[in-house]
């Protein structure tokens, strides 16, 4: 069987690569290990509830006015699908800081708010969302292949060697503002010192002026429309399909499946990360590309609870959409006590708050998130697995509870504990790791793009959350969208 | 041109840091690991067989050290196996609960207990066929059923029926380690004395007085040190407390009774769980129908009568498809229905799963001729 493309994994950048592709009428076949699309993007059951395994805010969506990368690629391939908006309701705590402020309302609203805790924040702020804009429009440029940016971009070309902590402080934030506001930094897993300032603002971008939205329906709805989608373009795609080889052939690749099953094609696309594929699935040795992968940092793992509670979340006193927890609001203070079992550290998303229909009539969908940085995981064997989760993710409520002073604990009705093994046995994402490779230093983003010809291993390619963009499903698929756009490009110039 | 410059500068250092690192093959970390010793699969070897009553044995497995899974997976009570046989040329699965200690698993064995079920296909091969030293294949322990320390309450009533003591033996065991701290009451109906299973087990946990309490109730005869009939009200309500966890295995008419039992209680319905492991479908009419069976390189039709469920029609006829816990909750076989209607009993489907024509075979019985996709 001889395909133009092979894909594997039909998460999200998978998705997105094989929307392209067959878009543009090539020949593809997507490969999925699981019996469902979506790989992290993916729900399950437990009694009357349906919980979402990962995605809540679907980012760079935008609204109709503001249209972000994904709803326009969604036009673009015919997809509808029904969002509902989220709006500013977030709730950061800092044990450290003492501090506890809610940010709901419009964003001049919490921009007045700013400037009454941290006096000269809002002028300094505000000169900052112009900058955001030409940064984004930057890189849209530099991803159309644009050299001469710094006559249009001049800020872009000032600020893309500097960490965000560093800009901010450059751009005259005060030191708490930039803290604050630099929340984000746990939604990419990368210390504001560490992060790039372009990957900073970018997000920033997306999350101010492309508002994330929520999904009407349940991801698992979402997924099998954009599959469903690739089918109707001519794409394939096949489930309860793992690949456990990718080999060289004469005039391309041979992938070859568990079952012994193989496929050709001239080129395959990995919704995996480079790190996996080149331990388990390519055989010869790359020494280039182990060297790349040998001087990465694995990014932070985590501990997810699910929760139903048999309460609504008005009854329940859960009034914010999201809740932080910090020990301490500088990231680089912060990360350090990641490196235990026991800490503070924790994010909660009610989903009921942006969509009633989340969980059944009075009912809510609590879930809280933990991350661990290092290798807290390793005093962890098949002996004690079950009650560390379980202590973990009581530890977990408890801090919940305690830090916001709603009691969750007699109302739940159903609880399921996902820890790094689950996520890496589910998607085969290296360490559990929730980021991917850590964006930092020299590895951010912008620098996996400015060197992403020079990188390249012949006729494999790489996208989802691990790859150029780093994680989150708006880079997962704009990455799927980013690498096929080159593929083509390139046939299109060879014809 | 400063510009490029700067840019070219950065790609510089990117190249010059990826070059300071070595070129070695790149190596599993410890979650890695761990990560790969988990399987789908476990290879085991039947190393003893107790008989614990005439018709039921329990059969003891221990990871075949010779094989890719020297070790098994750690389990919770009240999780389940799914063991894969081939009777009379056609493989086929059934999920029995563990009923040995979870503790066990650390030396690499699980225990299940079977019961010989009226023309039960598996259950009678077990019980006749399977000696010491056979191989037998099982699936890593999977379901949702048993006590939650975080979710439950302190005091936990267990109602089992029959073959349905087996998950609240494992949960015995993990109470009596130490692993939960609770109560833990189970009432245990058979119809006599000579269907008990664990006996011995019962009486000495019992002896010891601990927060681990055997309850047997027997329905079809009176015999001292034993209750009689079916539960009531008043047998129940002195190990009734303020907050309780009930947890239920058996069959459904247990569950029936039971549910009008603990509403007079007040007990909501959070605190109430159930292990389902029954599939009950009569048709008014009995007849059969053509299952057409498309895989991905090739496609069978197979007769599929309206009493059995799809999963057991591609059984019978040597089609390997997908199953785990077979009572419709896991998903494990989820395959989508291109033609035809099915009438499905108890499928906890997702929401996208239904309205995207998934169904799930092994709860699935044909209501008409059927077209389904198989992912195999």
């Amino acid at each position: 069987m001889k395909y133009d493309y092979i894909i594997i994994g039909a998460g999200m950048g998978g998705l997105s690569a094989g929307l392209n592709l067959a878009y543009n009428n090539k020949k593809v076949l997507i490969l999925e290990k699981n019996s469902l699309p979506g790989g992290l993007v993916t729900t399950f059951k437990r009694g009357r509830f349906e919980f979402d395994a990962s995605l809540y805010d679907l980012m760079d969506y935008g609204s109709e006015e503001h249209i972000g990368s994904l709803q326009r690629l969604f036009k673009k391939y015919n997809l509808e699908i029904d969002t509902l908006p989220i709006p500013y309701n977030i709730r950061i705590k800092s044990i450290d800081d003492k501090l506890d402020e809610v940010m709901k309302g419009e964003i001049d609203d919490w921009v007045l708010r700013l400037e009454e805790l941290h006096s000269g924040s809002m002028s300094s702020f505000r000169s900052l969302l112009p900058l955001l804009k030409e940064i984004h429009e930057a890189l849209v440029a530099l991803k159309k292949g644009r050299n001469n940016l710094e006559k249009d971009f001049p800020n872009f070309i000032k600020y893309v060697d500097k960490n965000a902590y560093d800009a901010l402080v450059d751009l005259n934030l005060p030191i708490d503002t930039i803290h604050l506001l630099g929340y984000i930094w746990i939604e990419i897993g990368s210390p504001l010192n560490k992060l790039n300032f372009i990957d900073f603002a970018e997000c920033m971008y997306k999350y101010i002026f492309r508002r994330p939205v929520a999904l009407q329906n349940k991801s698992i709805d979402f997924t099998l429309k954009l599959a469903k989608r690739i089918e109707e373009l001519g794409g394939k795609i096949n489930y309860r399909s793992l690949v456990t080889e990718i080999k060289d052939t004469e005039d391309g690749k041979e992938v070859i499946l568990s079952d012994g099953t193989k496929y050709h094609a001239k080129d395959v696309i990995c919704n995996l990360s480079e790190r996996y594929v080149l331990k388990e699935l390519i055989k010869e040795n790359i020494p280039q590309a182990n060297q790349k992968e040998n001087a990465r940092t694995l990014s932070m793992n985590g501990l997810v609870v699910y929760l139903g509670l048999n309460k609504s979340y008005q009854d329940l006193k859960l009034y914010n959409y999201r809740y932080y927890e910090f020990q301490n609001l500088n990231s680089v203070v912060n990360m350090k006590s990641m490196k235990k079992f026991y800490h503070h550290t924790l994010e909660a998303v009610v989903p009921n708050i942006v969509n009633e229909q989340a969980s059944p009539k009075n009912t809510t969908i609590l879930v809280l998130k933990t991350l661990y940085s290092g290798d807290v995981w390793n005093s962890v064997n098949k002996e004690n697995y079950y009650q560390t989760k379980e202590e973990l993710a009581n530890a977990l409520i408890e801090e919940f509870e305690s830090a916001f002073h709603i009691d969750i604990k007699e109302y739940i009705e159903e609880i399921e504990i996902a820890s790094p093994i689950t996520f890496e046995r589910y998607t085969n994402n290296i360490n559990g790791c929730m980021f991917g490779p850590m964006r930092l230093g020299y590895d951010n983003s912008i620098h996996r793009l400015l060197s992403y010809e020079e990188e390249r291993i012949p006729h494999i390619h790489f996208v989802g959350g691990s790859s150029l963009f780093g994680s989150g499903v708006d880079n997962a698929f704009y990455s799927g969208y980013y690498i096929t756009e080159k593929l083509l490009e390139e046939e299109r110039r060879s014809e | 041109m400063e510009t490029v410059e700067k840019l070219e500068k950065i790609k510089k250092e990117r190249e010059e840091i990826i070059a300071s690192f070595s070129k070695k093959p790149l190596e599993d970390t410890y979650l890695d690991k761990e990560t790969k010793k988990i399987k789908s699969i476990y290879h085991t070897i039947v190393t003893d067989i107790k008989e614990e009553t005439p018709d039921v044995k329990t059969f003891t497995l221990t990871a075949d050290k010779n094989s890719d899974t020297p070790s098994l997976a750690p389990f919770k009570a009240g999780q389940y196996i799914t063991i894969h046989v081939t009777v009379d040329n056609s493989p086929v699965t059934r999920a029995y609960s563990l009923s040995s200690a979870p503790s066990l698993a650390n030396k690499d064995i699980y225990k299940i207990t079977i019961k010989r079920v009226e023309n039960g296909l598996v259950s009678n091969y077990m019980l006749d066929n399977i000696k010491v030293g056979d191989k037998l294949d099982v699936s890593k322990p999977a379901g949702d059923f048993g006590y939650n320390p975080i979710r439950d309450e302190e005091n936990v009533i267990a109602i089992a029926g029959g073959s349905g003591i087996t998950p609240f033996m494992s949960l015995a065991w993990a109470i009596l380690e130490g692993t939960y701290d609770c109560n833990l009451t189970v009432f245990y109906s058979v119809k006599t004395e000579e269907d008990i299973i664990f006996k011995k087990e019962i009486e000495e946990i019992n002896k010891k007085k601990k927060n681990v309490k055997f309850i047997v109730t027997l329905t079809r005869e009176e015999k001292e040190g034993y209750l009689h009939g079916h539960l009531t009200r008043e047998m129940l309500e002195p190990y009734i407390k303020e907050f309780n966890t009930v947890l239920m295995c058996g069959p459904k008419e247990l569950y029936r009774s039971m549910n009008e039992l603990l509403n007079e209680f007040n007990i909501p319905r959070k605190s109430v769980h159930y292990e389902n492991f029954f599939v009950e479908y009569e048709p008014d009419e009995k007849t059969t129908y053509n299952l057409k069976v498309v895989m991905k390189e090739k496609v069978e039709t197979i007769p599929c009568r309206n009493d059995e469920t799809l999963l057991v029609a591609m059984e019978r006829a040597g089609i390997k498809a997908p199953s785990l816990c077979r009572v419709g909750e896991c998903g494990y076989c989820r395959s989508r229905l291109l033609e035809g209607k099915v009438k499905m009993i108890g499928a906890s489907l997702k929401k996208a799963e239904a309205e995207n024509d998934y169904i799930h075979p092994c709860v699935s019985f044909p209501d008409s001729d059927i077209v389904l996709k198989l992912d195999i």
